[in-house]
């Protein structure tokens, strides 16, 4: 199980934060910018013929002795989107690595990006949005999904879905974005959880998710290992995910230059986010996973 | 620049390796991580920053070849020449006298002369050799005939100034011993000068580096206690040795407690005397020079600014004469001495008790001697020496003299005349002051611990007691028979005299405390007991001690400066050696000055700068350096 019953519990009290209000095909517990029926009053308009006399406003019609329509707001259920990268990098680190293997699973990014999309689709089921779980994995398509469903009920469904996932492949983050918009999705909100190890970029990927209405959330994920590495000497790195080999000797400077590399390349990411109205969460895994959702999405207002 | 062992330079050959190693392709450990993306960018950034990056290997390469560079060059011990006092075979005469410890020139004159002995030992060129002697109370040689600058400036620097005067005799004697043979020996006299009048030459040229620049000195040049009308007399004198006035405090302690002090004005080159009556009963005498308050007196040699007295009053010695007929010549004379009270008493009567400090007898001998000082006239046969009956001296036969004996001074035998004497023969343990026809008239000597002196003959048959000669004669001999203390030595002892200590018959063992408390112990020899160990001014207890009877207190000592030479500081401008003067000298020699101590100190410094360029900022533990060159790949994972 991915969650213990105080976790769940804490989720439970969650709700996700669509900054933009979006159409819903079924009636849910969110605002819709759709004028409709249910008891929170907005305005009225003229009437008009053909409209349903029961919602004729007849106080109104008695002291004006005209006819007004009584509009209230529609609530409707959000889309979400919680798109997980699954490729080999995110595998990292692995377990055979730095000696404790408690350790190294926490720290592990997959098992990180599997617990947060457990917990932001958690929340979402029980606000009774619809929810759709994809993992993105080798080849560019996104070759598994959850969903859509709605209702408490899918989590357990979820949760297993989840723990199945075995990060495997290559990343091609741009096309699998791509790929997953022109399948052809209800919009709403999208958190996509990635480490963004992808050569060929992330921004047209973005995009289109953008364009297509969707409200984006980038959840960036990455290992304390990969911020501070711990390499020192004369050394021929591997990519773990595309066998690449990278001569490279690390010294004291070049180790420095590294660590401001990853900073600018986070703040590259934050300014594009922030240009293109996405939210931008970076992560590290020596964090508590919990901590992000219970209090740093809380506090960019991701969640409510 | 030129090299001593240029062979070593050959090792540069050693570059070849290290760079083969370099040329070698760098053997990298494989190491898997998530994503190489990152450190593309990175690398990507830093070519673009900064070029030069890509040297750093070529830098550490560069250092390193640096680094053996200077190694070679230190092992090739590169040398400068420079202009020295003096080359080849030298022998360096370090004066640590008294006058040494002046401190016109900062911190002493002996540090100063310790530095140049030192550079000295710096600058010697491969092939010379030095000897060192320190010139003190006892010259001694701290380093012989040695080219090694290590052990050379080890010795100087271990070398410590005495507060004695320096016995440039005996340096000389021992400078002639080092030079030897060799032909073109140099002589360094590093000295403030206080040479004698009359040195020995020494073979080989002479050089002189005088040391110290002031003369600004005062001192204690006397200090003595002697009996007077109204008793004891202290005698103190104060001189100043400087070019200026002085005014200066002269305290004077009697058995360690204030007994006078007085300012004193002395003019330069001159002495203030000062005498006082003392108490009966006084024993030690102290003088201090001391700066008047609010006077500046320069005073640059502190050594001789306290003086040390211990006063001996004359003793009255009881003399028992051993006599059945009388002699009067001998009786007129002890009655006739001043501080003897002379007793008389048959040959074999019983001694009394209390024991006399001399017995005399006269042509008889008690069967049992007492084991007190003996004079002996006309022996008859007994157990201190042999003697084989009379014998009768032809009347030409002149009298023979050890004439170099102090108990004869100012005595003449030459016109006496023997009539018969006994024919004795002068025992090991005596020496003959008189003689004829090789048979001895007058012998004296020490035997187990009391001094014993005989006449072989009876002053009745000859003509001795009728000339000039016997009352002195006798006086030398009753003074050396009944000395007044247990410690005998010259009436001024200066660091390094060796005293006597004669203690009593039966007393094995002698200690002597030294001014700073120092024990000293000696065992006692048939001639007493000898020390030497007066290397401190002051005053000196002495302790005897026997089995039946313990320890006891036998007496004081002092030692003193009191030195004109050495309490004169003004630095000579020449020194005569033999008959030559010699002035200071100048550096006109070539010496060799070794940089292989720098080249090394530099060697180290690129060493840490390579170590420093290839771990910069870096604090991970497993860097691999030269290790990693060498480490096997790692397999796989």
């Amino acid at each position: 199980m991915l969650f213990d019953e105080s976790t769940l519990r804490k989720l439970d009290q969650l709700a996700l934060v669509a900054g933009r209000v979006r159409a819903g095909q079924m009636k849910g517990e969110r605002r819709s910018t759709k004028r409709g029926m249910s008891i929170e009053f907005a305005d009225y308009r003229d009437y008009v013929r053909g409209d349903d006399l029961r919602r004729v406003d007849w106080n109104v019609y008695a002291r004006l002795e005209r006819p007004f329509i009584k509009l209230f707001e529609e609530e409707e259920d959000l889309a979400v989107h919680v798109i997980v990268d699954a490729s080999r990098s995110m595998n990292w680190p692995p377990d055979s690595m730095s000696g404790d293997a408690d350790s190294a699973k926490q720290r592990n990014k997959f098992q990180y990006a599997v617990h947060l999309a457990a917990a932001l689709g958690h929340i979402a089921l029980a606000a009774g949005d619809r929810l759709t779980v994809t993992a993105i994995t080798g080849g560019g398509l996104p070759t598994t999904r959850f969903g859509p469903t709605r209702g408490r009920g899918g989590t357990a469904r979820m949760l297993k879905f989840l723990g199945d996932l075995k990060p495997e492949g290559l990343t091609d983050l741009d096309g699998a974005l791509r790929n997953y918009v022109i399948a052809s999705h209800r919009a709403g909100l999208a958190f996509v959880i990635t480490d963004l190890f992808s050569p060929a970029g992330y921004q047209s990927g973005l995009s289109a998710l953008q364009s297509k209405g969707h409200e984006v959330g980038l959840i960036h994920v990455l290992a304390p290992e990969e911020v501070d590495p711990p390499l020192a000497g004369d050394l021929q790195l591997l990519d773990v995910e595309t066998g690449d080999p990278q001569d490279v000797s690390v010294d004291g400077p070049l180790r420095d230059l590294y660590k401001r590399r990853v900073q600018s390349w986070r703040d590259e990411i934050e300014a594009h986010c922030l240009k293109r109205g996405a939210h931008y969460v970076p992560v590290t895994t020596d964090t508590k996973w919990d901590q992000i959702v219970l209090y740093q999405m809380r506090r960019m207002g991701i969640v409510k | 620049m030129s090299f001593l062992t240029p062979l070593f330079l050959s090792l540069s050959a050693l570059a070849a390796p290290i760079i083969i190693l370099y040329m070698l392709k760098l053997r990298r450990r494989e190491t898997e991580v998530s994503s190489v993306m990152l450190w593309r960018m990175v690398l990507r950034d830093r070519e673009a920053n900064a070029p030069w990056q890509r040297l750093r290997r070529n830098i550490l390469l560069l250092l390193q070849l640096l680094l053996l560079a200077l190694l070679v060059v230190a092992l090739a011990r590169p040398f400068l020449p420079v202009p020295v006092v003096a080359s080849g075979q030298i022998t360096v005469l370090l004066d640590a006298s008294a006058s040494m410890n002046a401190a016109d020139v900062q911190p002493s004159r002996f540090e100063e002369a310790k530095k140049i002995a030192r550079g000295l030992a710096n600058d010697l060129s491969d092939e010379s050799l030095m000897t060192l002697i320190l010139v003190s109370e006892q010259p001694g040689v701290i380093a012989s005939a040695s080219g090694d600058k290590r052990e050379l400036i080890a010795a100087i620097d271990s070398a410590k100034p005495s507060v004695g005067i320096a016995n440039w005799e005996a340096a000389f004697a021992l400078a002639a011993g080092a030079n030897g043979s060799v032909a073109n020996s140099t002589t360094v006299l590093i000295s403030d000068g206080g040479l004698p009048e009359k040195s020995p030459p020494l073979t080989g040229e002479v050089r002189y580096v005088p040391i110290g620049t002031e003369s600004a000195n005062l001192a204690v040049s006397a200090l003595s206690i002697r009996p007077g009308p109204g008793g004891p007399q202290v005698f103190a004198s104060v001189t100043n040795y400087g070019e200026a006035e002085a005014k200066t405090i002269l305290t004077l302690n009697l058995d360690g407690e204030l007994f006078n002090a007085q300012q004193l004005t002395v003019s330069p080159g001159k002495t203030s005397n000062v005498i006082l009556t003392a108490y009966e009963g006084v024993v030690r005498a102290e003088a201090v020079l001391s700066p008047p308050a609010g006077v500046t007196t320069t005073d640059y040699l502190p050594a001789d600014d306290r003086g040390f007295a211990v006063y001996n009053p004359p003793q009255s010695g009881r003399v028992l004469f051993l006599s059945n007929q009388g002699n009067r010549y001998i009786e007129q004379l002890l009655a006739a001495f001043p501080g003897i009270e002379p007793y008389r008493a048959p040959v074999d009567s019983p001694l009394p008790s209390d024991p006399f400090d001399l017995y005399v007898y006269d042509g008889a001998i008690s069967s049992e001697l007492p084991a007190k000082e003996l004079l002996i006239f006309n022996p008859p046969p007994n157990a201190l020496f042999n003697i084989d009956g009379e014998f009768a001296p032809a009347l030409a036969s002149a009298v023979t003299t050890a004439e170099d004996d102090p108990l004869l001074q100012f005595v003449d035998l030459s016109n006496v005349h023997i009539l018969k004497a006994v024919d004795a023969q002068t025992p090991a343990w005596a020496r003959a002051l008189a003689s004829i026809e090789g048979k001895p008239l007058i012998f004296y000597g020490t035997l187990e611990r009391r001094r014993i002196v005989v006449f072989t003959f009876d002053l009745r048959d000859s003509d001795l007691p009728l000339q000039i000669a016997y009352p002195i004669l006798m006086s030398n001999l009753i003074e050396w028979l009944t000395p007044s203390t247990v410690i005998s030595a010259d009436d001024i002892i200066h660091p390094g005299d060796s005293v006597t200590i004669r203690p009593a018959v039966g007393e094995q063992a002698v200690g002597i405390f030294a001014p700073d408390d120092q024990l000293f112990t000696a065992g006692v020899t048939n001639a007493g007991a000898l020390f030497a160990d007066t290397t401190q001014l002051g005053i000196y207890g002495v302790g005897t001690a026997s089995a039946q009877e313990g320890g006891k207190f036998a007496g004081f000592f002092a030692v003193n400066l009191f030195s004109a030479r050495e309490s004169n500081i003004q630095p000579a401008a020449t020194l005569t050696v033999g008959r030559a003067q010699v002035a200071a000298s100048v550096r006109d020699q070539v010496g060799q000055r070794e940089l292989w101590p720098f080249v090394a100190a530099a060697a180290l410094a690129i060493l840490l700068i390579e170590w420093w360029v290839y771990h910069r900022g870096s604090s991970l533990p497993a860097a691999p350096g030269w290790r990693g060159l060498f480490q096997r790949k790692k397999a796989g994972a």
